[in-house]
């Protein structure tokens, strides 16, 4: 063979070996953005929930080495709608999918600019049912209020509690779910007293001796975030008001919250994924626990296991997009995730017609010791439930 | 009802001897030097992660941590005073950006150091329930810290009205030239005051950190907090920072008894637009009066 003939064959063989990796199935670079609070009020729970983004882009990479590739953008937006939508308006001609956002009022405009821009936008982060009633076509959530309310209403059930007196702040979502539990409580025949709270409020001994001198329930819920369950145990504790049971929904039944105020937490029951230590079984959970330890030097909490399922769905629909050549097409992302119907490390997803998740019910944990055992539904319980138990 | 109305004037009263400790310092500033601290909550949250980090990390009771809390508030505070000097047009507009934009600079510092995580102290005695008759409801916290915001407004008032650095600081603040020429150095006082609003910053920060739950975002809520204090007490006045306070902490109380608890932030704001709108002086101000 000439060295012109060898010239062309490798011209030739170049040629090929471009088109080849421009066909579905081939090595493809991934870019997805986050925009999410790493700053201002909502910073702990949107940084927790962005190490769970992070880990799933990681085990995404490990998996594909040598084949694809993920490139994750993360934007603080400073737990400020303005902010969000600035992240993501300045990530969209740069990725493909965003997955991220913590709070019903900042998702909300952040998710309709993604829209905008005709980029699926994945979330754990806003319960609110507003959300899912905009008619976006790219708007997608592994939770919802629903959720969390199924729970508390299913345990309370089980346990014949027969009034509660309900502790919520004013912020959106927490009082579109405080209603949800109410509607839930009422229909099976509870009394339900409410007393909503401003979030800056520190001291609840005041609502506290309204639920003990006048209410008189059997149980309390609250529906708030950690600084206001500290505060309200806290008035509980001095107000001693004769309950059975106090519970809550997110952020309440941790690792974090167990190991933190111990003394405070003791027989309170919220919402949760995991049991405290986490124990996972499967092996797609091991590795998840296994990469999280690596990046962070600690144990999954659950607003990392929720930012790791929607990332990993994302990224799963982007995989399947890519290998049938509609990635880069209007709506592939889309349809791809609405043909998801899977089970996760937080019960089975799939979604509707308005990318809300209908099979999303939560687990509830209760604090015993140092531990948080599942103790609701009864095939997901690690433990019984201590009834009637309070902190004190 | 008697009873919850009963418990509310008493827990109001309380939380407005714990107000005051967190107002004092801004009030001191705001009216020897015209100077609006808003970075002042950052402070008191700074002293209160010192607490956090001397009983978490060093098993220190956070009381016992007073007096590092306080050397470090008292070393910003001078910073602060170090930059809002330079200021050298339209001081009262400027330093309003200025100590706005420390106050940012602090959030992200603490936000760095300690996290996002929300803090609270462990010691069980600042929490053990303190009821007189069965009536009236507190925390160990609460009634120290309610008397601490007592003694230190008292002690306050009296430097300021007795002590000759306390006549001094009054002299800068109602005429700087007047008190340059009777001897009176205007800088040094002025150091003086932000050392001492830098000291009752530091003492507040711990009182939040045994009273209540600290996160990074905090700061913002507690300068407002003491704004409206200062400005319903008058225009520096220490007692009346006290009895705006109380007002305010009883007000508040009240407000969650009678109405709801989602109303209690309402009401001092409203507070606050009335007595601006009936008294635009405050409670207890009069033109330039310190003290």
């Amino acid at each position: 063979m000439t060295f012109r003939s060898r010239s062309l064959a490798c011209t030739a063989a170049a040629a090929l070996a471009l088109l080849l990796s421009a066909g579905p199935g081939s090595a493809t670079d991934f870019a997805i953005g986050s925009q999410i609070a790493m700053s201002g009020a909502l910073a702990r729970v949107g940084m927790a929930t962005n190490e769970g983004v992070t880990v799933a882009v990681e085990m995404f990479n490990r998996a594909h080495q040598g084949r694809h590739s993920v490139k994750l953008t993360s934007i603080d937006d400073e737990s400020n709608p303005a902010k969000a939508v600035s992240a993501i308006e300045r990530m969209a001609p740069d990725v493909q999918a965003f997955s991220g956002g913590y709070g019903s009022n900042i998702i909300g405009p952040a998710s309709e600019t993604a829209e905008r821009a005709g980029k699926v936008y994945m979330t754990s982060g806003g319960v609110a049912s507003e959300l899912v009633k905009r008619g976006l076509t790219n708007f997608f959530r592994i939770n919802n209020g629903e959720g969390y309310s199924r729970a508390l209403v299913g345990l309370f059930g089980d346990l014949d509690i027969k009034s509660v007196a309900i502790l919520h702040s004013t912020k959106d979502a927490t009082q579109e779910v405080a209603h949800q539990v109410e509607d839930g409580l009422v229909g099976r025949g509870v009394k339900v007293s409410t007393h909503a709270f401003d979030p800056a409020i520190s001291d609840f001994k005041p609502v506290l001796h309204k639920v003990k001198v006048l209410d008189e329930p059997d149980a309390i819920v609250m529906i708030g975030y950690e600084n206001d369950y500290v505060g309200i145990l806290r008035a509980a504790r001095v107000m001693q008001p004769k309950v059975k049971l106090i519970s809550g929904v997110w952020s309440l039944a941790t690792g974090k919250m167990a190991n933190d105020f111990p003394e405070l937490m003791q027989n309170v029951v919220g919402t949760s994924t995991l049991p405290y230590p986490v124990a996972f079984t499967d092996p797609e959970a091991q590795e998840f626990a296994k990469v999280y330890k690596e990046l962070y030097k600690k144990a999954p909490d659950y607003l990392g296991v929720f930012g790791y399922v929607q990332t990993k769905l994302l990224l799963d629909a982007m995989l399947r997009a890519d290998e049938a050549g509609t990635l880069k097409q209007p709506g592939g992302i889309a349809a791809e995730l609405r043909r998801t119907a899977t089970e996760t490390l937080i019960g089975p997803v799939r979604f509707d017609e308005r990318g809300d998740n209908p099979e999303f019910t939560h687990r509830m944990g209760q604090h015993q010791g140092k531990q948080v055992v599942l103790v609701w539904p009864e095939k997901a319980a690690t433990g019984p439930v201590k009834f009637p138990a309070t902190p004190w | 009802m008697s009873e919850l109305v009963l418990q509310s004037l008493y827990a109001g009263l309380l939380a407005g001897g714990y107000y005051a400790l967190i107002a004092l310092g801004l009030t001191l500033i705001f009216g020897t030097m015209k100077v609006i601290n808003l970075a002042h909550g950052e402070m008191v949250l700074l002293a209160a992660y010192i607490a956090y980090t001397a009983e978490s990390v060093y098993g220190i009771n956070p009381v016992l941590a007073i007096p590092l809390a306080v050397a470090a508030v008292v070393l910003t505070s001078v910073m602060v005073y170090g930059l809002v000097s330079r200021i050298r047009q339209d001081r009262e507009l400027n330093s309003l950006i200025l100590t706005f934009g420390i106050g940012i600079v602090l959030t992200n510092f603490v936000l760095m150091v300690w996290s996002a995580d929300i803090r609270s102290t462990n010691v069980p005695w600042f929490n053990e329930p303190v009821v007189i008759g069965e009536a009236f409801y507190s925390t160990s916290a609460q009634v120290l810290f309610f008397l601490a915001g007592l003694g230190l407004t008292a002690a306050l008032w009296w430097w300021l009205g007795r002590s000759w650095y306390g006549r001094a600081l009054r002299a800068v603040a109602s005429n700087r030239n007047a008190a340059m020429l009777m001897g009176v150095n205007p800088r040094t006082t002025e150091v003086i005051s932000f050392v001492i609003a830098g000291l009752l910053a530091g003492i507040a920060g711990v009182a939040l950190y045994t009273v209540a739950v600290i996160h990074p975002d905090l700061g913002h809520n507690l300068t407002i907090k003491a704004f409206v204090i200062t400005v319903l007490a008058g225009l520096g006045s220490i007692p009346g920072v006290l009895v705006g306070a109380m007002l305010i902490g009883v007000a508040e109380y009240m407000t969650i008894t009678l109405a709801s608890s989602a109303l209690q932030e309402l009401t001092g704001m409203v507070m606050f637009l009335l007595v601006l709108f009936i008294r635009p002086s405050g409670l207890f101000g009069s033109r330039g009066r310190v003290g």
